[in-house]
């Protein structure tokens, strides 16, 4: 709800431009080549995404990206800060429209089915669109309440007076999902004999692998996580990390992280975006770290430019 | 100032320093206390305090606390304390001894008799002479001597007699006196504060501690005051209201508890008069505004903060209801005489009342909803949205929750409000001045239904009724007489009971709030 100086915002673009520029003259020889991003990435799409062009207001953060997530595997998207990640990745459930300066054009495809259409149930997409946001927001609830938030509010789980006196309530199961989703995101543990506090008492990584369970509990079929593991310490990232990589067997994973370390580790294909917005490379992980076809990808993983 | 001193995080040598000017803060705060108490007639300056006079035995310790502050400048101006002044007293300072000492030398001047031009002149010597002193010197002097001499000056004229319980001073131009009882509480609260907080400067050492000493002394003395005043508000209805309010209670015997004041209705024939019909009115009336207002005030704030698109229409409605609020209650009461009252059987009624002082409290419940609700962090849209969860159970089971404290404080600040409104009451409720307790509403056991349309209704919704303020208001009207025994009393005793239900709803409000607030943030 907060608006952005209009004299501010000019400001801010004219820099952009400048910027944008100037890397464009630094970098002549280089330029991004359908070669590099037409990847072929062999397994069922999940996602598929059509020159995608973002705009807020009239800075262009994101420019004619197109890709193919394929179906259960984890997709790694890497980057400079500020290159568009965080921004591509809302698109996927559509969470940039609710960001009122935002247009987006081009298409992106859940199971062949254009999401920017008129008529989509933006409630149903984004059940089956899950996503753990860059900076922890549970709510101002008990740890329970907030995992079981979304079933809830789904109806598959009831707790109400009604369903209670109906006999249609089932604490079992409740119980049983809470402790499930809260094992998977490794929090389990830390707060099994606390689960009515207040969420907002948890430490910053706490609170982020609790946003992991909450959404770990919808059950949806793609999990977008934005630097799932930023605030987390090495032994809860490696849970993180083995976390993604066991949700692959059934869901489709799209991570965005700045450590080159957990992208190698856990995507099966990653992509690269670089400063103003543009998909630069995508391939397969191992191609990606190891032999680049961008000089410019290249020297952003081994830490000359970022 | 060497560096080694500016970092030394002990100071060392100053204890008894710090031991005086401690005294000298406990002194000043039981002196402005004690000059509290005189202003509203707890203690009279004519008390005897060892042998002399209560004016007399405060104006010997302002004098010894003005010498003491103007001794405690001078020991550190003199260095034999380590201090850490700075070059001056400062500006702001500098300004309010101006204006200060330009008042002392214009009362004295214009005390003595002396006429216009004279005064000014004097206050304007006076102010210039308090500014050359505060501003110039070092610190430790600006800031003592200018509020030690205010102390001396007070103490030797309430020593001395000149300013004592004989005293007055005729205003002509204002057409009153100003008495002697009233002027030495006003001196010595007035030095006092002055003294409190040179002392608290020089108990800081002066320089940034001193002055954060010094405010924090101030700031701690003043809020004491208000705090006393409230209190003594309260006190004050509760000593006269106590007699009415508890006249014939008892516990224990035949009922558990009798307390014929709030339960019998005003009439000959019961032995002590009491004021069930208006209190009972009273409750329902605010029970019936808050049921009206709330769900339309938090419904339309959520449809303007959630659903409308903020811009021109938003604005203007904010605009309407911000002037609806600070309406007069009598243009309230008005709208309900000439608009409500016609279609509610066209007389006075309970449930014209309730809905009068319901639209009374609407733009305020409405005002602090909408705050509320657009303090309620996005994020938690943002994460509900993506959980897939529609708008509507997001504001239900997110947004709402984290408002409700904010939604509870605007409750409570307009229930303060429409529970102790006259006017309002006096054109569109009634009742009468004295009613018996047959005049009360039940309105709970008067509900009846009915085979035709509206198929509920309820007599005692539609009929005339007093509330608390109104009969207060009735019986000064009609002269504090009446069929009962002590009219006196019974008002007071009224007007105690007015203030404890309103205390009742200020309670609940408060544990509500309490009680979602910690919810919210275990
Ligand atoms: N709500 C918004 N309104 C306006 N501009 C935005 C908004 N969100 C992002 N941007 C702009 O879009 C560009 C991309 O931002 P984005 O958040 O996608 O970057 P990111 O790659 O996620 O960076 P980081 O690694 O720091 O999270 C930035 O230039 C940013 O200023
Ligand atoms: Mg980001």
């Amino acid at each position: 709800m907060s608006q952005t100086d209009p004299i501010d915002a000019t400001d801010e673009m004219n820099r952009t431009a400048e910027q944008t520029i100037s890397t464009t003259d630094g970098e002549t020889a280089e330029e991004t080549r359908s070669e590099w991003v037409d990847y072929d990435t062999g397994g069922e799409t999940k996602l598929a995404i059509k020159n995608l062009d973002v705009y807020y207001g009239d800075d262009h953060a994101l420019k004619d990206v197109s890709m193919d997530i394929p179906e259960q595997s984890v997709t790694a998207l890497i980057g400079p800060s500020g290159c568009g990640k965080s921004t591509f990745l809302r698109c996927l459930n559509r969470m940039n429209d609710r960001i009122r300066s935002a247009s987006i054009n081009g298409t992106v495809e859940l199971d062949s089915e254009d999401i920017y259409q008129d008529g989509i149930d933006l409630v149903e997409l984004r059940k089956r669109v899950g996503m753990v946001f860059q900076s922890p927001n549970p709510f101002p609830k008990s740890i329970r309440a907030n995992v079981s938030y979304g079933p809830r509010k789904h109806g598959d789980i009831e707790t109400g007076l009604l369903a209670r006196l109906t006999g249609r309530a089932d604490p079992e199961s409740e119980e049983e999902l809470v402790k499930r989703s809260l094992e998977r995101a490794a929090l389990w543990e830390e707060v099994s004999d606390r689960l009515e506090d207040n969420a907002l008492g948890l430490s910053g990584g706490q609170q982020q692998r609790l946003c992991i369970a909450r959404c770990l509990a919808v059950d949806p079929e793609i999990i977008l996580m934005d630097e799932p593991a930023s605030a987390l310490d090495p032994i809860a990232t490696s849970k993180i990390e083995d976390l993604i990589e066991d949700l692959a067997q059934d869901y489709t994973v799209v991570v965005v992280t700045h450590s080159m370390q957990q992208a190698a580790r856990v995507s099966d294909q990653t992509a690269v975006f670089l400063t103003g917005g543009e998909l630069v490379e995508y391939d397969n992980t191992e191609k990606i770290f190891e032999d680049p076809e961008s000089q410019r990808v290249e020297d952003y993983i081994s830490g000359k430019f970022g | 100032m060497s560096r080694t001193t500016e970092t030394a995080l002990v100071r060392e040598g100053r204890s008894s320093y710090e031991g005086a000017a401690a005294t000298a803060i406990g002194l000043s705060g039981v002196m402005f206390a004690v000059g509290l108490g005189t202003l509203v007639d707890v203690l009279e300056i004519t008390t005897p305090v060892a042998g002399v006079q209560l004016s007399t035995a405060m104006g010997i310790v302002l004098l010894s606390l003005g010498v003491g502050i103007i001794s405690f400048g001078l020991a550190s101006r003199l260095d034999y304390v380590d201090t850490r002044p700075q070059p001056s007293a400062g500006i702001v300072a500098a300004i309010a001894f101006t204006g200060v000492w330009f008042a002392i030398g214009a009362l004295v001047a214009g005390a003595i008799g002396l006429g216009t031009v004279s005064w000014m002149a004097v206050g304007l010597v006076a102010g210039a002479v308090a500014f050359a002193v505060t501003a110039f010197p070092r610190e430790d002097i600006g800031s003592t001597l200018p509020a030690g001499s205010v102390a001396v000056l007070g103490g030797v004229a309430l020593t001395i007699g000149v300013i004592g319980p004989g005293w007055e001073w005729v205003l002509v131009s204002y057409n009153a006196t100003l008495f002697g009882d009233t002027a030495v509480p006003v001196v010595v609260m007035f030095a006092s504060l002055l003294t409190g907080w040179a002392a608290a400067k020089a108990y800081g050492g002066f320089g940034t501690r001193g002055r954060n000493v010094g405010a924090y002394v101030l700031i701690y003395l003043i809020v004491l005051s208000i705090l006393a005043v409230l209190v003594g508000l309260v006190a004050f209805v509760v000593v006269k209201g106590s007699p009415g309010l508890f006249h014939g209670f008892s516990i224990g015997g035949e009922q558990v508890i009798s307390w014929p004041f709030l339960t019998n209705g005003a009439s000959l024939l019961a032995d002590v008069a009491g004021v069930f019909p208006a209190l009972v009115g009273t409750v329902w009336l605010v029970i019936g505004a808050v049921l009206f207002a709330v769900p339309t005030g938090v419904g339309a704030a959520v449809f303007l903060s959630e659903y409308a698109e903020q811009g021109r229409f938003t604005q203007v409605v904010e605009v309407a209801t911000n002037g609806l609020w600070s309406t007069p209650s009598i243009v309230f009461g008005l709208f309900g005489a000439a608009f409500l009252i016609p279609r509610f059987g066209n007389n006075k009624s309970l449930i014209a009342g309730m809905l009068t002082l319901g639209f009374m409290l609407l733009p305020l419940v409405l005002i602090t909803s909408r705050e509320a609700i657009l303090a309620v962090p996005d994020e938690y849209r943002d994460a509900s949205a993506a959980l897939g969860v529609s708008k509507w159970k997001t504001i239900r089971s997110v947004v709402l929750p984290a408002a409700v404290p904010g939604i509870t404080t605007g409750v409570i600040l307009g229930v303060g409000r429409i529970a102790g409104e006259t006017a309002p009451i006096l054109l569109t409720t009634g009742g009468g001045v004295l009613p018996g307790k047959s005049a009360a509403p039940s309105v709970l056991g008067g509900f009846q239904l009915s085979a035709s349309p509206p198929f509920v209704t309820n007599p005692s919704l539609l009929e005339a009724t007093s509330a608390l303020p109104y009969q207060l208001y009735a019986l000064i009207t009609a002269g504090l007489s009446g069929n009962i025994e002590a009219p006196q009393q019974f008002a007071w005793g009224l007007a105690l009971t007015l203030l404890l239900v309103v205390l009742v709803f200020y309670a609940i409000g408060i544990a509500t709030r309490y009680y979602f607030r910690k919810k919210l943030h275990q």
